[in-house]
């Protein structure tokens, strides 16, 4: 490695691990990444295509001499937006697929009590079945919730009319969507149709092009996201707020150390109940440990946080070295952002890397299939062979003694909750965000940003979430945030009370009066569906669009392309969205003057690139301000 | 205009006003005369728990213009908004204190102006024995008098010490409300800047009971909030200048309860229009609860009523 781990990532538990892995001649994502450089230019500009077998084709834009057309006769502008396109299709069906198998969940839930889910949450499922119109009056419990899932699973591939979470979008932003014709319709259905209209000999201009990757992007956030995140509350209960513990210090040495790594709850929830049983608890004693103690990651790892106080090891980064330390018993992974690497990394300890999904299988590891129908005996099973693998630790092992503490489940309904103690009962309503709305416009915060996604070795790790973090609470902006950013924010403390004293005064009132931290972690990146709820009723309170409100997203180490999907149906929600990564579309000048320009006059959101974070905060703020100066507040 | 340019507005009334007052008392006076308030030890209160300085002459005062000042920074963030807000009531005392060069009473029945050190010591006890639970502030001009005297009698009835400033004093008067510091209603003058008086009983009560060092700006400002259990009512039309001094008392850690159409603050700012609930919200608001026992009597019965003399044609 040519420099020092200080330049690679901003948490100093890595530095112990990755000095391990050097000595234990571990690779890991930064020495790939190192591997890889220089990348390929015609990749990271969008202008190679492969989507015949004519090509490969590229477009060159360094010389006079090379080609500027495809063979079929593409242009840059038409082969960038084809594939940024297909990114975000690619990123919206990880997300809605997700959504499908909680949907799914919830119908063998209500259908199938060999499952072990049960529906926690009845008053959210009544008030989701009312809003469908789904008949509740003198319905058992469980039809309601097979209902309601089935519904759910129509929203999929209805051959007709559009998505019902799209109602609750304010009135000038569905008049904005039916008049660019984006309206989502049937999420499946607008995926497919970027999948087609991106096929050879098709779609080639590229405003039409992204006019559909912006439909499936919505189907994403207004659709697959919603789902997989309101059923979720429904299935497994609406996220509280409580104080968690974070980062690779919250593995144990004397402990059966299982890692859950993945994304959806469906699987994470099962293997909760399953290290609570009392037999394998029992069994680990017998093996010689004092007990099992699951840890999460990524967003699985969100999701079981939010709701059960899990602690959070570690973020996407972090993969790796969680197995490095040589206690970690079981990897249990399901679907997205597990990196393939996992397998050969384990080979060198004892660790067993489980896959569970038939979606996502990786050579080398162990495949113990789970299966929704039958959960917390799957769930039982893959337990048993974590807790069956402590005996066969060995040599070096290593836990890294950081972690920080931090609050975390801010469901929508857990910030109102939190902000009905700030009205005064005689003379507020109750129930609303008119807390909010008030902190706003009198000027006591000046906004509010999430910080979402990834980790990206583009951008030192951690560095972009959380020096954008402290410089927003600085200048009395909140912050929310998911995925990958929340393990980051909490990591550096900015989710624990003594944050604080980095905030302007404005935000610190506001901190002390709702007894919130700052930075409030708002669940996995399906979760993002909750950020857009908060944004229409704050702007319904208000009485103007989502574009209005003086707001922002932000992804600053972004990386998937379901970042992708989230940053494009951010944008087309009306929300100015930072970027700390190009994305890979700067080969076509029309392309990224479209994202970065013309969608602002279309939607109101646009995309800005800065990969410093101070100076994306400079940006933002300004925006945000500038959104103040329209609003007169 | 946002609600912080609104403060900064109305500071910078308040600075105005205050350097023509002190520029016209040093024309009168000359630059030597002595500035005080009467039987106080602790000089202009608000600027010595500020600053720590004792302000003895006329010169001294003007140097309390740049401490008005540096307070108004008119940046658009909470923190500036507040400093502005107590920057007005600076501006204020050093107005106030004005009145009083040259040995003076400015003020006159039924208005007390400055309270004395030896009034705040004695209402020190049933403060904190919450026998006072609270300081209410009401300033402005009700929209009738009926309103007025009963928002002023059912504080009154709840032992809170109630505090008058503008029209609203007239307003007890032909209500016939019972003043004085024995019946816990205290009007102190008719001009917006007298509400000083009661701004410095509070910062008095820190440097007395709290023990806070004069120029500790923070811990002053912490003990007023976490110990002195007032409350700002603004009644009536709200000028820029009235705002400004509310932003002060929100400084100090006092809520604001008014019946006009502004931005609310949560916890902070707050509007009730409706007068049957005034009361009640501005007591949540200051987190003040009443435990009582009502005896169903006729007559108003409570502390406040203790000191009462019944004259002969009564």
């Amino acid at each position: 490695m040519s420099c020092d781990f200080e330049c690679l990532s901003c948490d100093a538990a890595n530095y112990k691990l990755m000095e391990k892995a050097r000595n234990e001649k571990i690779e890991t994502v930064w020495d790939r990444a190192e591997a890889m450089q220089p990348q390929c230019g015609f990749g990271e500009m969008g202008l190679c295509c492969t989507n015949c077998a004519m090509g490969p084709c590229r477009i060159v834009k360094v010389s006079e001499d090379g080609p500027k057309k495809g063979i079929c006769g593409a242009d840059e502008d038409t082969i960038a937006s084809r594939n940024l396109a297909r990114s975000i299709a690619a990123g919206s069906s990880a997300h809605s697929d997700h959504g499908r198998d909680i949907a799914h969940a919830l119908y063998h839930a209500a259908k199938n009590p060999e499952s072990g889910y049960k529906v926690k949450n009845h008053k959210k499922l009544i008030s989701l079945a009312k809003e469908w119109g789904i008949d509740t009056e003198n319905q058992d419990i469980k039809d309601i919730a097979a209902n309601v899932a089935k519904t759910a699973l129509e929203e999929f591939g209805k051959p007709f009319g559009n998505l019902r979470f799209i109602q609750r979008a304010p009135e000038d932003r569905k008049k904005i969507w039916n008049k660019m014709n984006v309206t989502p319709r049937a999420i499946d259905r607008d995926i497919v149709e970027v999948l087609h209209s991106t096929h050879i000999g098709c779609d080639a201009d590229y405003r039409n092009i992204m006019t559909t990757a912006i439909r499936a992007a919505l189907s994403d956030g207004w659709g697959g996201s919603m789902i997989g995140t309101e059923l979720s509350d429904i299935l497994f209960g609406v996220p509280e707020p409580h104080e968690i513990e974070a980062n690779l210090g919250v593995l144990k040495e004397d402990e059966v150390n299982l890692v859950i790594h993945g994304h959806e709850p469906t699987l994470s929830e099962a293997i909760l109940i399953a290290v609570n049983d009392p037999e394998l608890i029992e069994l680990a004693k017998k093996q010689g440990a004092e007990g099992i103690n699951l840890v999460g990651m990524c967003c699985t790892g969100n999701e079981i946080a939010m709701r059960h106080g899990i602690p959070m090891a570690g973020n996407f980064f972090q993969q790796e070295l969680a197995i490095v330390t040589g206690a970690v018993d079981a990897m249990v992974v399901d679907v997205q952002c597990i990196m393939p690497a996992l397998s050969q990394v384990a080979k060198c300890y004892h660790t067993k890397l489980i896959t569970t999904s038939p979606k996502a299988k990786i050579p080398g590891a162990i495949h113990m299939q789970f299966n929704e129908e039958e959960a917390i005996e799957s769930a039982k099973r893959i337990v048993k062979e974590a807790v069956m693998n402590f005996k066969n630790r060995q040599g070096n092992i290593f836990i890294p003694q950081e972690k920080s503490k931090g609050f975390v489940g801010y469901s929508n309904e857990a910030i109102i909750n939190a902000l009905d103690k700030v009205t005064n009962s005689t003379a507020h309503p109750s129930g609303t965000v008119k807390p909010l709305a008030d902190a706003i416009k009198s000027g006591v915060l000046r906004g509010a940003v999430a910080i979402v996604g990834c980790n990206n070795h583009k951008v030192l790790h951690d560095k972009g979430h959380v020096e954008l973090a402290k410089e927003l609470i600085k200048n009395d902006v909140l912050v929310v945030t998911t995925g990958c950013g929340a393990y980051a924010c909490i990591k550096a403390g900015l989710m624990s009370k003594e944050a604080r004293g980095l905030c302007g005064k404005g935000l610190a009132t506001v901190c002390e009066l709702v007894n919130i931290p700052p930075v409030l972690h708002m669940g996995s990146c399906v979760d993002i569906s909750r950020i857009l709820l908060l944004l229409s009723e704050l702007a319904k309170f208000m009485n103007v669009d989502i574009k209005d409100l003086p707001v922002a997203g932000a992804a600053p180490e972004w990386m998937s392309e379901k970042a992708l999907s989230i940053g494009t149906y951010v944008v087309a929600s009306g929300v100015y969205t930072m970027l700390g990564v190009a994305p890979q579309v700067t080969g076509s000048d029309n392309l990224t003057r479209f994202l970065t320009n013309d969608v602002k006059d279309i939607y109101g959101g646009y995309f800005d690139i800065e990969s410093d974070p101070k100076e994306a905060a400079k940006k933002i703020i300004s925006c945000i301000e500038e959104k103040r100066k329209i609003l007169s507040i | 205009m946002t609600l912080f340019d609104i403060i900064f507005t109305g500071s910078e009334q308040a600075l105005e006003a205050c350097k023509s007052v002190l520029e016209q008392t040093i024309k009168e006076y000359g630059e030597n005369e002595k500035v005080s308030f009467p039987n106080t030890a602790y000089s202009l209160p608000t600027i010595y728990a500020a600053t720590g300085q004792k302000i003895n002459t006329l010169a001294d005062l003007k140097g309390a213009i740049g401490v008005i000042e540096s307070l108004i920074v008119k940046e658009q963030n909470l923190e500036k908004a507040l400093n502005a807000g107590l920057a007005t009531a600076v501006a204020a005392e050093v107005i106030e204190a004005c009145k009083y060069v040259g040995g003076k009473n400015p003020y006159e029945e039924p208005c007390v102006g400055f309270i004395p050190d030896t009034v705040i010591r004695s209402l020190g006890v049933p403060l904190v024995t919450g026998d006072i639970p609270g300081v209410a502030v009401v300033i402005g001009e009700a929209p009738t008098a009926e309103d007025a005297a009963k928002v002023i009698k059912d504080y009154q009835s709840k032992g809170i010490l109630v505090t008058l400033v503008g029209k609203i004093i007239d307003q007890a008067i032909e209500s016939k409300v019972k003043m004085g510091l024995e019946f816990r209603v205290v009007p102190l003058g008719y001009d917006v800047t007298s509400v000083t008086h009661i701004v410095s009983f509070a910062i008095r009560a820190a440097l007395i009971f709290g023990n806070i060092k004069p120029g500790d700006l923070p811990e002053l400002l912490k003990y007023t909030k976490e110990r002195v259990p007032a409350f700002v009512n603004a009644l009536g039309p709200l000028s820029e200048l009235v705002v400004s001094a509310g932003a002060g008392a929100i400084a100090l850690g006092f809520p604001v309860i008014t019946d006009q159409d502004v931005q609310e603050v949560p916890m902070n700012l707050i509007v009730q229009k409706d007068y049957d609930k005034l009361v009640q919200t501005s007591l949540e608001a200051r987190g003040i609860k009443i435990k009582i026992t009502e005896i169903p009597i006729p007559v108003g019965f409570a502390p406040a009523f203790e000191g009462e003399r019944v004259r002969k044609d009564e």
